[in-house]
């Protein structure tokens, strides 16, 4: 395992300029930033970010994509996750959906779905987790029994991020029955339409009153012979293998920067006080570090490499840190948190208290992380 | 020269320093040299080599190549934990010689730390300067031919190579054994040749970001070394039946001891790249204080995961680890440069502060 670091390109610095330089006409100066990839569902925005051709990029011309490199992806993720830019809509589409229909999706549904996805118009969630599958996810239950041009889906998943407000979801589910030593076999990924008969979204609220998660229940959904997506009985390979490397992007340790930039605002000039001066200093230099990682990862990509393990570790480092922030900044502020009132440093510092025990669940818990990364290191 | 060109000079550079230190420099070795705190052997193979002037350009007299160079080959010092004050040579001792026009000694040459009350001033005048100066903690001083420093006389500042016999030494120890000396000059007369005005940059900061940065490279080196040590006990030693590699509470240190790891050492790469030829303050301050608190996380989670082992002395685990402890709080701990650095971030504002974390290897 090696991460080098990058230098960036003319022109990669080139498209950090521009994606800022948007940013600043789009956002208002009062904008309230958001925290993290889900803070935000904004399709007006999410459409505009696609008419510069930033969402999509992963996504080849002939499907309406714009055929970017991963460190192409990198720089206006950041850019946008550091500004605080409301991309909660397109996020999940762009990130994870897009290339898993480009590995394993039917020229039919590439032809479907990709276009809309890079105009920032066709949102998606992730069907994964239920409530008796968290980490194990093999163990999910949810079950669909093939059926004359398809198959009937029933049962239920959880924690499904704006299954409210998007158009469908990949839902992770079995296609045959558990065989004995063989848990990871006859999974399958079926994309569902979250607005088709049978599915009932409902909302979980969230730890800070906010909708964002929701339970799906599908109670005997159709879903057609073309939706499946890649191989029947393949599902476990496809969503642990390839889209492991989308864990180390800046959206696995930026989520809560605009924290400390508010934090910076409160104690900007000469004046400032040496714990507040240690705390913006540790963890700039801690960023600087870690986004080093993660670009490397995102290099690598883009040179054909596969960096597993490197991916693991950014994710488990980074989604640590973002949590260690928000506890340095409420020791250095000595307040009272209260969501609705104060600075907008305070406000921020809140909401990240209440939400940023999210980060070290999703996508893969730290301990599962851990134990991925681990297995890597000993070979 | 091009990029690539420079890579592959210092992939061999690193490569014969990596030859020389195996063999010269085992584990063995380095306890047998807790007692002088000092290698001879090794410092003159390494002196025969050139090393510890690499940097510092040929026509000064040393060895060339760039502060880049320096730090790879000082990563690979620190994995063996060299008893040799390689560091205060060229990054250091020699650059701050060479920037003035002053001859490298013969024998090792060393720095002052920067530490709070260290004084050294210049009476006389050209012809006829006189030292007198009080510098602590000074590594490896009393082992040193010469120290080079900074010294102020008559409002300007000179660089001075003084001669260490002329000084008196008081010894001291940092937690590896290595030699971190007090030393003071009484009004000591100076040898013609040794004394020339400071050019501008050449200052008690730019020696100071060189020091930490020094430093930074020895941990980064140190801390991959600890990385690979825990991984390999960890996979040997077995308890309950089965190595203790498999056990999650012990996944959990091997990872975190990589990650500080592989910060600590792009942290590094990232600092000591943009050196054109000067470190810059944000980078070296970044890679202080990211290897300093790699140094302690993973210290503890590598003697965390070896159990009592890791504890006796003859083993390499505590070589290194005794050194990251030094190491870390040597030419400012980590909480002196986060304080530093956050004081410049917070008086640049908030808006100046995703630019300047963005900025990243290549892009000062």
């Amino acid at each position: 395992m090696q991460f080098s670091a990058t230098t960036l390109s003319p022109a990669e610095e080139k498209l950090r300029a521009e994606v800022r330089d948007f940013l600043a006409e789009q956002l208002p100066p009062d904008h309230r930033p958001a925290l993290g990839f889900a803070g935000r569902h904004d399709p007006a925005f999410s459409r505009t970010l696609a008419a510069r051709g930033w969402v999509g990029m992963a996504i080849p011309p002939e499907y309406g994509g714009h055929g970017r490199s991963a460190v192409d992806r990198f720089v206006v993720a950041e850019e946008l996750l550091a500004a605080g830019a409301p991309i909660g809509a397109h996020f999940v589409a762009d990130r994870q959906t897009g290339p898993a229909l480009l590995h394993y999706g039917t020229e039919e549904q590439r032809r479907r779905f990709l276009p809309g996805i890079a105009a920032g118009e066709v949102y998606f969630s992730l069907g994964m987790s239920e409530p008796d599958s968290g980490s194990d996810l093999a163990s999910v239950r949810t079950r669909a029994t093939k059926v004359d041009g398809g198959w009937t889906v029933t049962g239920t998943k959880v924690w499904t991020s704006e299954a409210h407000r998007n158009h469908w979801f990949a839902v992770l589910c079995r296609t045959s029955p558990m065989e004995e030593g063989r848990k990871h076999a006859g999974l399958s990924q079926l994309i569902v339409d979250l607005h088709a008969e049978g599915v009932t979204v409902s909302p979980i609220p969230f730890l800070d009153g906010s909708h964002h998660f929701n339970e799906v229940a599908l109670e005997d959904v159709f879903v057609p012979d073309d939706m499946v997506l890649g191989e029947i009985g393949s599902g476990w390979q496809q969503v642990t293998s390839e889209l492991a490397y989308e864990r180390s992007g800046p959206d696995r340790w930026l989520s809560t920067f605009p924290v400390l930039r508010e934090f910076v605002r409160e104690h900007a000039g000469p004046a400032v006080r040496d714990d507040a001066a240690a705390v913006i200093g540790r963890f700039a230099a801690r960023f600087w570090a870690i986004r080093q990682m993660s670009l490397s990862v995102a290099r690598a990509l883009d040179a054909g490499q596969a960096p597993a393990v490197e991916a693991a570790l950014v994710k488990e480092v980074g989604t640590r840190f973002e949590q260690d922030l928000v506890e340095a900044l409420r020791v250095a502020a000595e307040t009272e948190l209260d969501q609705g009132t104060g600075t907008l440093f305070q406000r921020l510092l809140a909401e990240a208290v209440l939400t940023s025990p999210k980060v070290t669940l999703q996508g893969g818990t730290t301990e599962i992380l851990r134990s991925v990364a681990a297995k890597g290191l000993g070979s | 020269m091009s990029a690539t060109d420079a890579g592959t000079d210092r992939a061999m550079l690193t490569e014969v320093a990596t030859g020389i230190l195996r063999d010269l420099c085992t584990p063995e070795d380095v306890v047998a040299a807790e007692a002088t705190g000092w290698s001879d052997r090794l410092w003159g193979a390494l002196e025969a080599s050139g090393f510890p002037y690499v940097s510092v350009p040929e026509a000064a007299g040393g060895s060339g190549g760039d502060v880049a160079d320096a730090c790879a080959l000082l990563a690979v010092a620190g994995r063996f934990a060299a008893p040799v004050p390689l560091a205060e040579a060229g990054l250091t001792g020699g650059w701050l010689l060479a920037s003035a026009g002053l001859e490298l000694p013969d024998g090792p040459l060393t720095v002052p730390a920067g530490r709070p009350g260290d004084v050294a001033a210049l009476s006389g005048g050209p012809g006829a300067w006189r030292l007198t100066g009080r510098l602590t903690r000074v590594p490896w001083g009393g082992r040193s031919t010469r120290v080079a420093l900074l010294a102020t006389g008559g409002g300007t500042s000179y660089v001075v190579s003084a001669p260490t016999a002329a000084a008196r030494v008081t010894p001291g120890r940092n937690l590896a054994a290595e030699p971190r000396d007090d030393l003071a000059w009484d009004d000591v007369p100076l040898a013609a040749g040794t004394v020339a005005p400071a050019p501008a940059g050449v200052d008690d900061l730019a020696l100071r970001l060189r020091g930490a940065l020094g430093r930074a490279a020895l941990i980064s080196g140190a801390l991959a070394r600890v990385a690979e040590l825990t991984v390999r006990y960890t996979g040997e030693r077995e308890q309950f039946g089965r190595p203790i590699a498999r056990f999650q509470a012990v996944q959990a240190h091997l990872v975190t001891i990589a990650e500080e790891a592989q910060l600590a050492g792009l942290a590094v790469q990232v600092a000591a790249g943009n050196a054109r030829p000067e470190p810059g303050f944000f980078d070296v301050a970044a890679a202080k204080a990211v290897t300093g608190e790699a140094a302690t996380v993973a210290a503890r989670a590598s003697h965390q995961a070896h159990g009592a082992i890791g504890m006796t002395k003859e083993y390499e685990l505590g070589q290194l680890t005794r050194r990251l402890w030094s190491w870390r709080d040597e030419f400012g701990s980590e909480r002196y440069w986060n304080r530093q650095l956050g004081r410049r971030l917070a008086a640049d504002g908030p808006d100046r502060l995703w630019p300047r974390i963005s900025t990243g290897l290549g892009e000062t």
